[in-house]
């Protein structure tokens, strides 16, 4: 190391024009507004760090894999070759006669296929948003501490409220774009595979779509949310993991249950039912951001 | 000239009890302050109050003018820290590490690229530029936070506990920096328990204990409170003997004395006293081999106010490791 090592960006105010732009070349956004600048850098450079942890692609790519390719073509190679008597006779008591109503109305052929691809396999793409979502705000925020990165975080130029907005976006749009990914590749397999009963495509369908475009979203904030409270209680990744899943897993259960009648219900049902999701979500985000201050990340770390 | 930084009864408390309490002090511009004080003395908790990132439970504090409370985006954008964790991303390039800080602090995509390769040069981290910054040394790993911390060119630069971890040269390395930095008129705020370094580098030195500021000066100005007078070495050739003592202690002006390794130390009240006690030694047929007048180190000031403190409070409190340090500073 030499010791004249000074780099000479822009000159620096003096001290006494506190009012003046930075030293660096960008000057300070106006109280309030967003430097989505900034907030854009942190997602990425928090992206970039998750590419490169093989503890947390893994589970990325291998539970999406499993629930979006491996079980939908395993079941619907199945379905496709199951009798159809069967089926008929599940389907025919009064409760479920009403319910899956848009499925018996189908040819009998096609209502094993319609009924395991179209409305049982396809609420798991909900579980996506919100594992994916969970373990990577596990990551931004316990990781942050756990690796001892979040301090020096803590002295750049960003405001508090963007830090939290970077930290949320940062795992919120990844796994939305993961959500997406996988909802076309599922698609895409099932009518691949139901295309031989089908020969037409009936995945999506509007529930579908809605639940895909609006549902899957709000959960994806909903474990966010919930994530974020248990990360900043949590001193590394894997506590808040813990931690998250105790949470997250009764979330699951409840999707993974409710969500085959969602796709069976009436539109505005599903979009009242995203409604709801997405209040509960924003709600809880609120409460985060506002708990969310240096102060208390400095203090908690 | 305006203050760089100006706190007044600044103060922060935890749920483990108050970590400062009622700091008071004024660093001039391009002046090098040593917060100097054992662990938990409330160092890094001062660095962060100034930083805003935390908020102050009472009184305020400026920096370049900015209120910490209040202003704390602003303070960052003027301050470098280099905290006693490098705090890199290891999953980070060292390149990466450093284009995100110059991103953030707003230079464009090419202004970064020509700063941080730059940097990279000046730091002799060119040749590890594009490896992760997982298996680096403590050394390099301090390397590049101070690149981090540097490369806006901040008006005040923080350096908590900049040596910790580092091996003799990697220390001299720090140092011998920190010193260049404060040649071109960059305030400094210097973190650390090691009094060596400190005493290299700071103009004045503040001593926090237990949160609470117990001295804040220039070494020399809490040396004069301290003691009175000037210290003295003797070199008689080994340890002085009672009589040799005697004498000395005999001499007008000498006000303390005690023997030394190679001699005897003594306390006096001016220079002119010297003179007359190597004449009373040498009449009483002392070889006299060297005889040098001693300002007090700053790790001398600083043991005395420790001291000090000890004695008021009877001498119940120990300094937490400090004393352990100061072998190794």
């Amino acid at each position: 190391m030499t010791a004249t090592a000074t780099p000479t960006p822009s000159p620096a105010p003096p001290p006494s024009t506190p009012t003046t732009a930075a030293t660096a070349g960008r000057a300070a956004t106006k109280p309030g507004a967003r430097d989505w600048a900034a907030i854009r850098l942190v997602m990425r450079k928090d992206l970039t760090a998750v590419r490169r942890s093989k503890a947390i692609v893994l589970p990325m790519i291998l539970v999406p894999t499993v629930l979006l390719v491996l079980l939908p073509v395993a079941l619907g190679l199945f379905a496709r070759s199951a009798p159809t008597d069967q089926v008929a006779n599940a389907l025919s008591s009064p409760l479920v006669k009403s319910l899956v109503k848009p499925i018996l109305d189908l040819p009998e052929r096609e209502q094993i296929i319609v009924l395991v691809l179209g409305y049982l396999l396809s609420p798991l793409l909900l579980v996506i948003p919100l594992m994916v979502s969970a373990v990577l705000a596990a990551d931004a925020f316990a990781g942050e501490k756990e690796r001892r990165t979040l301090e020096s975080l803590l002295y750049m130029p960003i405001s508090d409220r963007d830090l939290f907005l970077a930290k949320v976006l940062g795992a919120f749009v990844p796994a939305l774009a993961i959500t997406w990914v996988g909802a076309f590749v599922y698609a895409l397999l099932t009518n691949l595979i139901g295309w031989p009963v089908m020969h037409r495509i009936f995945v999506p369908f509007t529930q579908w779509l809605l639940v895909m475009g609006w549902v899957a979203p709000a959960v994806a904030m909903l474990s966010l949310g919930l994530l974020v409270i248990v990360s900043s209680r949590a001193r590394t990744t894997q506590e808040a993991n813990q931690l998250g899943g105790a949470v997250i897993l009764p979330l699951i259960f409840l999707i993974a249950g409710q969500a085959s009648a969602l796709m069976l219900a009436p539109p505005l049902a599903v979009i009242v039912v995203g409604f709801i999701v997405w209040g509960l979500a924003l709600l809880l985000l609120m409460i985060n951001g506002r708990r969310f201050t240096r102060d208390r990340l400095a203090t908690s770390s | 000239m305006d203050a760089a930084i100006d706190t007044l009864d600044l103060s922060r408390s935890f749920a483990s009890g108050p970590a400062l309490d009622g700091l008071t002090i004024e660093v001039q511009p391009g002046e090098v302050l040593a917060l100097l004080g054992p662990n938990g003395a409330g160092k890094t908790t001062t660095v962060r109050l100034l930083n805003g990132v935390l908020t102050p439970d009472r009184g305020s504090a400026r920096v370049l003018g900015f209120d910490v409370a209040t202003e704390g985006d602003a303070v960052r954008r003027h301050t470098g820290v280099l905290t006693e964790n490098a705090g890199l991303d290891d999953r980070l390039t060292t390149r990466e590490n450093l284009i995100f800080s110059a991103r953030v602090r707003g230079f464009s995509p090419d202004a970064s690229t020509r700063l941080v390769n730059d940097l990279l040069e000046r730091f002799g981290l060119a040749e590890r530029a594009d490896d992760l910054t997982q298996g680096f040394s403590t050394g390099q790993r301090k390397r590049v936070a101070l690149a981090r911390a540097l490369l806006h060119d901040p008006d005040v630069l923080f350096l908590d506990e900049p040596t910790s971890g580092l091996d003799p040269a990697g220390t001299r390395d720090v140092i011998e920096l920190i010193q260049s930095l404060a040649g071109e008129g960059r305030t400094i705020v210097l973190a650390t328990h090691f009094l060596g370094e400190a005493g290299r580098l700071a103009d004045r030195m503040a001593v926090l204990h237990r949160g609470r500021l117990r001295a804040f000066g220039r070494p020399d100005d809490l040396a004069a409170e301290l003691w009175s007078g000037i210290g003295a070495e003797i070199d008689l050739g080994g340890p002085a003997g009672s009589d040799v003592l005697t004498t000395v202690a005999g001499v007008p002006g000498v006000t303390e004395v005690e023997s030394g390794p190679t001699g005897a130390v003594l306390r006096i009240a001016d220079r002119d006293v010297l003179p007359t006690v190597v004449a009373a030694l040498v009449g009483r047929g002392e070889t006299v081999y060297e005889v040098a007048s001693r300002a007090p180190s700053l790790e001398d000031v600083y043991f005395a106010i420790e001291a000090r403190f000890l004695a008021e409070h009877g001498g119940a409190e120990v300094t937490d490791g400090f004393m352990r340090d100061r072998v190794s500073a």
